[in-house]
């Protein structure tokens, strides 16, 4: 299966899909620092065995407004969709993460999941996460997931006190944060997102 | 008589605005093992913290030389690439970080701090996999996430691969069998035990005598409320053992 990756502000990404009986498709979204970005985006899972994997990463480490909102609709039964969203946002940043997942009544045996996940660095950022479900059928698996935190403190200091210098453990704990998303990134955009660490 | 490694002096150290260290003096040379026994909360594990740097403890009073430099001035790395080592009492996970990953970091930051040229990438994994069967790691436990999902057992075991990986000169060893079995317990004993050099030594902070039967220590102390109240040989281990920590005082 293809994986399509957006960066947001240097490709034309899709505002919405129709997958059709059987269609699987993977998309990754990719909001780079210094990028101001509103992003509506609508995926009807319109055919039986339809089958979406869709990730996204957001990185604000200073300043900037991230706006996303992630409609996935489940209009029939049978199909299976998959969400993560992951970011970190430090300085004076806003984002605000909208994500509704809709199972439409008779839309049996749907599986469908999202996660939002978000790392901040300073008290002055904020993330404004709503992750919601409508759901009008009885036989389904869906689930959703927010967190938003800060940088674990003891982690940075068990990696100083190996003598890990302290811009490169913080490096190293948001890329760990990160790899799930980054994993589905060719090397060279993986590199340049890590090179755009604070 | 060797050279004095770390010179502590009316050491008073506080975690939240509480004070748990109230004046500790020490003095440990090169070659010389130490043991710091005592009840819970006397303030041990505060004693290795505050060597190691952790930021959350306060140092309000006294002075620590560790050959010859003001370690207090000195930041966690900085004192790491100076060759001190603290085994944690709780080894901390870090989620998506192997240890492959985490310990080429280390190693390359402390060489590069001594100035010493970087390892090949040959040159690292033949170090890597010496260390790991000093404390008898398989080839998998390199590619584990650091921590996340070990045993008890192997979260000490992966303490001192650490240790061995840098080869510290000042060793902290915080608890480390605490949560061992027998056969754990052995192969961390074992491992510590071949790191010992004559240039080198160690602090093995403890509750009990167990460890101490394997890592026979040279100086034995009792730490209770913030001060050393005795310091003796081999003997204060039985002494500790028979009868407790009542029935010694300062």
């Amino acid at each position: 299966m293809d994986n399509r990756i957006y960066v947001i502000g240097r490709d034309c990404a899709p505002q919405h899909l129709r997958l059709d009986a059987g269609e699987k498709v993977s998309m990754t979204l990719v909001i780079l620092p210094g990028t101001d970005a509103q992003l509506a985006l609508e995926i009807d899972l319109a055919g039986p065995g339809a089958s979406l994997d869709l990730a996204g990463l957001y990185l604000c480490p200073e300043a900037g407004q991230v706006d996303l909102r992630v409609l996935v609709r489940h209009a029939v039964g049978g199909c299976s969709s998959r969400q993560l969203f992951k970011g970190i946002v430090g300085g004076t940043a806003r984002v605000c993460f909208d994500g509704l997942i809709y199972v439409a009544p008779d839309a049996q045996k749907t599986e469908a999941y999202q996660e939002n996940h978000s790392l901040l660095l300073s008290d002055t950022a904020r993330v404004e996460s709503r992750p919601q479900l409508e759901i009008y059928a009885d036989d389904v698996q869906c689930s959703h997931g927010a967190t938003t935190g800060y940088l674990n403190p003891d982690e940075l200091f068990y990696m100083r006190s190996r003598g890990i210098p302290e811009a490169q453990a913080r490096h190293l704990q948001m890329q760990a944060f990160l790899a799930p998303v980054i994993r589905r990134l060719p090397d060279a955009l993986a590199e340049e997102i890590h090179a755009s660490l604070p | 008589m060797n050279k004095v490694l770390l010179e502590i002096k009316n050491l008073h150290a506080s975690v939240e605005g509480k004070e748990i260290l109230k004046g500790v003096d020490l003095t440990i040379r090169r070659g010389e093992v130490h043991a710091v026994m005592g009840p819970n909360g006397a303030g041990k594990s505060t004693l290795g913290s505050v060597l190691a740097g952790r930021p959350t403890y306060e140092v309000t009073a006294g002075s620590i030389l560790y050959d010859g430099r003001d370690l207090l001035s000195l930041s966690p790395e900085e004192r790491s690439w100076a060759g001190l080592f603290l085994s944690f009492q709780y080894p901390v996970e870090i989620p998506g970080v192997s240890i492959t990953n985490f310990m080429k970091a280390a190693v390359a930051a402390r060489r590069k701090a001594q100035g010493l040229p970087e390892l090949t990438p040959g040159g690292y994994l033949k170090l890597l996999k010496e260390k790991m069967a000093l404390v008898k790691m398989k080839g998998e436990f390199a590619r584990r996430e650091v921590n996340v999902g070990f045993s008890g057992g192997e979260k000490k075991r992966n303490e001192v691969f650490q240790m061995a990986m840098l080869e510290p000169t000042l060793s902290i060893l915080d608890e480390t069998d605490s949560g061992l079995d027998v056969d754990a317990l052995r192969i961390v004993a074992e491992g510590v035990q071949q790191l010992r050099t004559p240039e080198n030594a160690a602090i093995v902070i403890t509750h009990y005598q167990r460890l101490l039967d394997y890592i026979v220590p040279d100086v034995v102390h009792v730490l209770k409320e913030g001060r050393i109240v005795r310091t003796g040989g081999r003997e204060l281990v039985d002494q500790i053992e028979r009868e407790g920590y009542e029935s010694i005082d300062g």
